[in-house]
């Protein structure tokens, strides 16, 4: 496997979830992305976390519809 | 009070079923409880009068919302119009520092407690309960944040738009959408995803 070196900017799990919410409202720089990326590579919780989200942008997309 | 809707029209439960989501709908947009039970009413009583026309090309929720857009409008411009400024909320406990990430993230920066995996989740959303307990969960959020929420992820505004509209900083907003997210997440794994949960 490539070995990749680490970001320029590490973030920690409370860091990440902030990435991971605004990734929702704007685009995020390569920095932030870059970091982000990392960190998910090699964090469960975060991965966990991150699926919650998109979960919960579907579940309001399907609210807004009036979910059938 | 506005005359009583026509009981006997076959679509009339279809469209009192809809209430809860448009009052909340009402809610994000207008702040005033007051107002946005008149903005409701107003178009509930419009879509009694126009369902008719209604085609189907979207669906029922979708026909609604956008009459309700519209009163929503006329009532925000008489209301700027009557009161000079719709009050501002307060926003110190929304904004400002990220203490509240305390309670969610230890000294290391860590989980206190690990989000875990929700397995299939959206099969969810064909059980009716789940969707009570998504909008219990709406209704426990902070006012901003509950309104703010809704128009972001709900409604699908622009988050600029949203900023503006609110009269405060991207930043802020992007904290307050922040923290909401967290206490949805947290509150459907409490109510519905998680172990507390699924022992009841």
């Amino acid at each position: 496997m490539e070995k990749k070196p680490p970001p320029v900017e590490s973030v920690d799990c409370r860091a990440a979830s902030r990435l991971l919410s605004i990734a929702y409202d704007r685009k995020l720089s390569a920095v932030e992305s870059e970091s982000l990326t990392y960190h998910l590579d090699r964090c469960l919780m975060c991965r966990n976390f991150d699926s919650q989200l998109k979960f919960l942008h579907r579940a309001s997309e399907k609210y807004r519809s009036g979910n059938g | 009070m506005p005359p009583a809707p026509t009981l006997s029209d076959p679509r009339f439960a279809e469209i009192e079923g809809h209430r809860p989501y448009l009052m909340r709908y009402a809610l994000s947009q207008l702040r005033d409880g007051q107002l946005a039970e008149e903005a409701v009413q107003e178009c509930l009583l419009a879509a009694l009068e126009g369902v008719q026309g209604f085609g189907g090309r979207s669906s029922l929720r979708t026909w609604l919302t956008s009459i309700l857009r519209f009163k929503v409008i006329d009532l925000q411009r008489r209301a700027i119009a009557e009161r000079n400024q719709v009050e501002l909320t307060d926003y110190a406990a929304e904004t400002g520092d990220e203490g509240w990430l305390d309670q969610l993230f230890d000294e290391t920066g860590h989980w206190r407690e690990a989000p875990s995996a929700w397995g299939d989740p959206e099969a969810a959303f064909e059980q009716g309960r789940f969707w009570e307990i998504f909008e219990g969960c709406l209704d426990k959020l902070p006012a901003a944040g509950a309104r703010v929420f809704f128009k972001r992820e709900i409604v699908g505004e622009d988050t600029e738009e949203i900023c503006k509209g609110e009269g405060i900083s991207a930043s802020n907003c992007w904290v307050i959408l922040h923290r909401a997210r967290l206490a949805l997440r947290l509150c459907l794994e409490k109510n519905w995803f998680g172990k507390e949960a699924s022992s009841r």
